[in-house]
């Protein structure tokens, strides 16, 4: 049995089950992490304070799953990659406590409140107009603040058309947006801003290497044990798949 | 201050039915975080394009709403076993209903017509009750169901079809 485990047979069920539920749903999570932190979208939420698509590795897969995941961990075959996960989910809640110092920063600078409430009175006054697609905000008021210190975590350009804040956001975002050339320093906010985007490269960076690692390493499982890099179709039209399935 | 010089087509009250919003929050998914798997799901939003018609129409509207029914379907669309991601799901929802600024509205079943419920089903009947308890401001419904359409416009309601609105147009070759 201990033969087994440290050298698993051609066509391993398990060497399966560790490419199929552990890496490939890692593989698909890191990609689109690495997309969204090229395009400085970190996908942020003031109500949780944390990332909408961005999470900690164990997150990306499925929960009945999780006994593959730590047998995939404890195996010697996969032995560098405990230490990697570890590495990037401390980098994830590193960014998300980044990005909620500066969300925090924003919310209490007086320059930063300022220029929201007179955007918004702007606004109020010369757009609104008959216009469905000017609508009024005011039953948004409190939270256009938290909205666009969010838009401005997530570098958010241009916002859905039926979103009620599309024109605002359309309008302003220059406005808010010209700051980030300053880093933020006109609203007292230029080293928690630095913090973050400091976080965030280094995040991209190790999400990005360990992305590569991970393709390596299902190529090397998959040609060493000779099994598929993911579920193959039966072919219900074969009588001998039908049987099976 | 938009400066155009037609005057601005007057639009009060669009009601949602559960496919549209379905597509909106699938495509957003796929579209801003890269679920692709989800992308087999979209129906009639595919593209860029056609949910900028989509959200262009939608944006015409003063106010949207929709009926606690289509809240219900919603929850089954997302619970479905094969589907997975429920929590990041029913966010994009709660975040598209926000952001929309989507009003709700009950419609109790004793209220709805027993018969027609028998035929289209709760959550239909509730739209056209939607619909009727808001005749003063002109409603549009919106939906992808084609049974809905025609008894929109047999009851005399005005509806639009998504799969029409994100149709690609294209010019009749001479």
């Amino acid at each position: 049995m201990g033969s087994n485990i440290a050298n698993p047979p051609t066509h391993s069920r398990r060497v399966e089950a560790w490419v199929w539920a552990i890496l490939n749903p890692v593989i698909d999570g890191l990609r689109r992490e690495v997309g969204l932190l090229s395009k400085g979208n970190l996908s942020w939420r003031s109500y949780s304070r944390n990332f909408e698509s961005i999470r900690p590795i164990r997150e990306y897969i499925e929960a009945t799953q999780q006994p593959n995941y730590e047998d995939f961990l404890a195996d010697p075959l996969n032995v560098t990659f405990e230490e990697a996960f570890k590495k990037h989910d401390e980098q994830v809640i590193k960014v998300e406590s980044c990005a909620a110092r500066f969300f925090d920063g924003l919310m209490q600078t007086e320059p930063f409140r300022t220029q929201v409430a007179k955007s918004l009175e702007e606004y109020e006054a010369k757009l609104s107009s008959d216009d469905p697609q000017y609508p009024k905000l005011e039953s948004f008021r409190g939270e256009i603040p938290k909205m666009v210190a969010e838009y401005l975590i997530n570098r958010t350009e241009v916002l859905p058309q039926h979103y009620m804040t599309y024109k605002f956001w359309e309008h302003y975002r220059s406005q808010f947006g010209k700051f980030l050339k300053d880093e933020f320093e006109p609203y007292r906010e230029r080293t928690s801003f630095q913090t973050l985007a400091v976080a965030v490269k280094t995040l991209h960076d190790d999400s990005s290497k360990l992305l590569a690692d991970l393709i390596n390493h299902r190529q090397m499982l998959c040609s060493t044990y000779d099994i598929p890099a993911a579920p193959v179709p039966l072919d219900r039209g074969n009588p001998i798949d039908a049987l099976f399935s | 201050m938009p400066s155009s010089p037609e005057p601005i087509r007057r639009r009060e009250l669009l009601i949602l039915d559960t496919g549209p919003i379905w597509e909106l929050v699938l495509f957003h998914a796929v579209d801003q975080f890269g679920f692709e798997r989800l992308r087999r799901e979209l129906q009639f939003i595919k593209d860029q394009q056609s949910y900028g018609r989509c959200g262009q129409f939608i944006g015409s509207f003063r106010r949207k709403t929709t009926s606690a029914s289509v809240v219900a379907e919603l929850g089954y669309q997302i619970r479905r076993p094969k589907l997975g991601g429920q929590e990041k799901l029913w966010n994009r929802v709660y975040e598209e209903f926000q952001n929309m600024g989507m009003d709700e509205e009950v419609i109790r079943l004793v209220e709805m017509s027993r018969l027609l419920v028998v035929r289209m089903g709760p959550v239909d009947v509730s739209l056209l009750e939607l619909a009727r308890r808001h005749a003063d401001e002109l409603p549009v419904v919106l939906t992808v169901d084609s049974a809905l359409y025609r008894e929109c416009m047999n009851a005399g309601l005005c509806v639009s079809l998504l799969q029409e609105l994100t149709a690609i147009w294209e010019p009749l070759p001479k």
